[in-house]
């Protein structure tokens, strides 16, 4: 009798704990995302972006991999990355990722794409300008010099 | 006979168990019940937008936004990279969570195209050491407000308790003890992203699931324990 009570109770408790615990599911996978993203504002370091980055790359990754759907904002948050290092390319292949998973995205992600062809051409334009054409000018005055 | 008797003693022993529990919890709610608009108007996307700290804790912040974006996907929902999206505003001019409040909420679907919007306030994010347990002690009010009518579709109030000396207690004093030390050493890693990931989930319990979630739309009859506190006749 008494021993029936205690099991009863214990699986009572035992029951509200699994439901405690149970909330998380494996929609998507999302690596050590919170974890290294903490990191690297909480010590702002190219170490700390470069881990961070990695994860992301990694989540896009594994979710492949596992047939699953890309969790939502990572392919736009790496893009973003990659924007911010100059690589527009592979930003606006990221930009095209998140868009084509999440068409409800598209206003924020053609505003990404806007931002980063911008930003692109403005750069081409005036590193030409300054850097390449100040290395271009002095090589050619150094030839003639030589000749 | 006698085994009749014994059932129908656990059952009333159950019962009243039952109903002390329920006597002295707050009441329990449903979904559908509390949030209606929400089903109304099935929000597909949602932008976080930065959190407002009110606790002493100057972390808070950080620790809050870095885990909601992954906590909150979980619900079913298209969100916003909390990343991307906060940078967007700072460079807009809009990085002070008291200037976001007087934003007109439908510029976050014009801008973004969001939904709807989170709105946190972090009220407490405290943390007690105590001789055989640690406890992470959060108070937030969160709201998600609608950026096509303006009105209020998910709240929540509350405060959520995490364990920071994790699940496994073991048995007898070398248990208690062994929970002690592992407490001890928790609260000296100070790593808490996991704890805030866990307060993140707690607070977002009674939301409604969203449309990449399988119980999309059949989760209006979920019960809950709705923590908000009485509001008080003055």
């Amino acid at each position: 009798m008494k021993s029936n009570l205690i099991k009863i109770i214990v699986s009572l408790v035992a029951v509200l704990f699994c439901f405690g615990c149970s909330a998380k599911n494996q929609m998507y996978y999302w690596g050590d995302y919170s974890d290294s993203l903490y990191h690297a504002k909480k010590n702002p370091c190219v170490e700390s972006l470069a881990e961070h980055k990695e994860v992301l790359e990694n989540i896009v990754e594994e979710s492949k991999n596992r047939n699953q759907r890309i969790p939502p904002g990572v392919c736009a948050e790496l893009g973003y990355l990659y924007a911010a290092n100059n690589n527009t390319k592979k930003a606006l292949e990221l930009f095209q990722m998140e868009k084509q998973a999440y068409p409800e995205s598209t206003i924020l992600i053609d505003r990404l794409i806007m931002q980063t062809e911008k930003r692109a051409s403005d750069d081409e334009s005036s590193s030409e300008t300054s850097v390449e054409k100040s290395i271009r000018q002095e090589k050619s005055i150094g030839e003639g010099t030589n000749e | 006979m006698s085994n009749l008797i014994k059932k129908k003693l656990i059952l009333s022993i159950l019962l009243s168990f039952a109903v002390i529990v329920v006597g002295c919890a707050p009441k329990a709610t449903t979904k559908g019940e509390e949030f209606p608009f929400m089903y109304e108007e099935t929000p597909l996307t949602i932008l976080i937008l930065p959190p407002m700290n009110e606790s002493t804790a100057a972390d808070a912040k950080q620790y809050y936004a870095t885990t909601v974006q992954e906590v909150l996907s979980y619900w079913g929902y298209y969100v916003f990279p909390y990343e991307v999206t906060s940078d967007i505003l700072k460079m807009e001019g809009i990085y002070d969570a008291e200037l976001i409040r007087n934003v007109p909420l439908a510029k976050f679907r014009e801008y973004f195209g969001a939904d709807a919007v989170l709105f946190t306030t972090i009220k407490k994010w405290d943390l007690s050491y105590m001789v055989l347990a640690s406890n992470l002690t959060v108070s937030i009010d969160e709201e998600l407000k609608s950026t096509k009518t303006d009105q209020t579709l998910w709240s929540y109030n509350g405060t959520v308790v995490v364990d920071l000396s994790g699940g496994n207690t073991g048995g007898g004093l070398g248990g208690l003890i062994a929970k002690a030390i592992i407490a001890a050493a928790s609260s000296a890693m100070v790593d808490y992203v996991p704890y805030a990931r866990q307060a993140n989930y707690r607070a977002l319990s009674s939301f409604p699931f969203g449309k990449y979630h399988p119980n999309f739309m059949t989760d209006q009859s979920m019960q809950f324990i709705d923590q908000t506190p009485e509001k008080e006749n003055n």
